[in-house]
């Protein structure tokens, strides 16, 4: 059904690592996040709906982090548990703490609306693997978008509370939005061969997207645009209290075959 | 009756949920949402994360008019509860085995009102335990264009999910241990076989034997 992976030479296959590895970070610590909010949100409804989102979320760093172990044979359940903040390349983006409501629905928001578009790139990509992933996660995360675009709106034009928080949230998200765009190392040369997205194009469609939909839609000023971004190992303060609670039971019970 | 504090609740609405296209909508249960188009986002992840769907539809509780046998002979002024002449959608609850919901929606009827629908709809459906109706124009309906079935309903199909034995810590159902004395019979008693205490926990005794089950579908 599918062409037949491209054979690539060991430094694209070492920047194709540190891709995927990125991408399911960036899963892995935003669904950490929503996580936290079951239990806790403003409805159970939405309680659901976010756990869902969350849930959906780490199944796509779950398939990023398979796509990795074809590559080289690591275990996706290590990877996620037992690397410190150090090791991870999550962008801070997705670490900063949940905050509320407003803050958690928006950067889902601006988040969802990314790795759609990224998806619906990746599903030409020319390595059929991925091809097949972005396929599969692109489905849902269409759907996330749905659902996170219509809390924006409605956050944004509901009370002049939930107005003044949706922009306290932009203000505070806008300006580390721009390191989900950031290439990591070698990931041109991938690009330029057709197995990843030109990050470009997608940053293009993404403006093109939640530009208008946050500042016509939903009548937010868009603060200025962030300044330049630090590496993916340069990592905010919150990241390592988030792993410690998130990577607490399998550290304590490493020989556990059962999940 | 009184309110004494402005009601800050969103509007209930009642969600039905067709599998497929062949089978009746049903209604699964209710969410509590803003307006029609939070109602179907909300319904698609709280009932359809998991099993197959091909349509959502919300339609807020104050456009159902819902009556039981009981109800309608106390109370027969329901069948004049007035409103729109519509086309009317009936739903009819049949068994009490599955406690609250599904109601099965059965078909449609022109009415003069709520009311009208629903006398039609307890003349024709005399042994139904309860009666539902709502206006065709109370719907709000998911699309059922490509891409709307694609994302809101295809991912839920390769979804498969363990069945809750599979989770079973002893392996088997405890009434084999009980029979295989592999249960202490007091809550202060050790675990024994004949006059053998079991100090193995089960599953290291029988290794073939409590092997958790195949996920089933």
């Amino acid at each position: 059904m599918t062409a037949p992976a491209p054979t690539l030479t060991e430094i694209q296959q070492a920047a194709l690592i540190r891709k995927l590895t990125a991408l399911a970070d960036d899963e892995i610590i935003l669904a950490q996040r929503g996580g936290e909010w079951t239990g806790h949100a403003p409805i159970l409804e939405e309680d659901i709906a976010l756990a869902n989102i969350a849930q959906d979320e780490l199944g796509h760093a779950g398939l990023y982090l398979e796509l990795r172990r074809a590559l080289d044979g690591t275990d996706p359940d290590a990877l996620a548990f037992t690397r410190s903040a150090e090791d991870y390349t999550s962008a801070r983006f997705v670490e900063l703490p949940k905050g509320d409501w407003a803050f958690t629905m928006l950067r889902q928001y601006l988040y969802d609306a990314y790795e759609a578009l990224w998806l619906d790139a990746a599903r030409q990509s020319v390595y059929a693997p991925l091809a097949e992933v972005a396929n599969k996660a692109f489905r849902e995360e269409r759907f996330h978008l749905q659902h996170t675009a219509l809390w924006v709106e409605r956050l944004a034009l509901g009370t002049p509370e939930s107005t003044r928080r949706t922009q306290d949230a932009l203000n505070a998200l806008w300006p580390y939005v721009g390191q989900l765009f950031q290439p990591v190392e070698g990931e041109a040369e991938l690009t330029a061969a057709g197995v990843l997205p030109d990050l470009s194009a997608v940053k293009a469609r993404w403006d093109g997207l939640v530009v208008p939909h946050l500042s016509v839609q939903c009548g937010l000023s868009l603060p200025p645009a962030g300044a330049e971004q630090p590496g993916r190992d340069t990592h905010t303060e919150h990241l390592a209290p988030l792993l410690d609670e998130m990577q607490r039971v399998y550290r304590a019970h490493p020989d556990a075959e059962l999940w | 009756m009184i309110q004494t504090s402005p009601d800050t609740q969103w509007p209930r609405w009642e969600i039905f949920k067709q599998d497929s296209e062949k089978r009746p909508y049903q209604s699964v249960g209710s969410v509590h949402a803003g307006d029609p188009n939070h109602a179907l986002l909300t319904a698609r992840n709280v009932f359809v994360r998991r099993p197959a769907a091909v349509n959502l539809w919300a339609v807020r509780e104050d456009d159902i008019l819902i009556a039981t046998p009981e109800e309608v002979a106390t109370h027969p002024e329901v069948l004049q509860t007035p409103g729109e002449g519509d086309t009317y959608h009936v739903g009819v609850k049949k068994s009490h085995k599955r406690s609250m919901t599904f109601v099965d929606l059965v078909g449609t009827l022109q009415a003069t009102g709520p009311g009208d629908a629903l006398r039609q709809a307890s003349e024709a459906h005399a042994d139904a335990l309860a009666w539902l109706v709502f206006p065709e124009s109370a719907i709000a309906r998911t699309d059922d264009d490509a891409e709307t079935v694609e994302s809101w309903f295809a991912p839920a199909k390769d979804k498969t999910y363990k069945q809750q034995q599979y989770y079973g810590v002893i392996g088997k159902h405890v009434g084999e241990l009980k029979r295989e004395g592999r249960m202490p019979r007091r809550a202060t008693e050790e675990p024994h076989v004949a006059d053998h205490k079991v100090y193995d926990h089960p599953h290291d005794a029988t290794p073939e034997q409590v092997k958790t089950p195949e996920v089933q579908q």
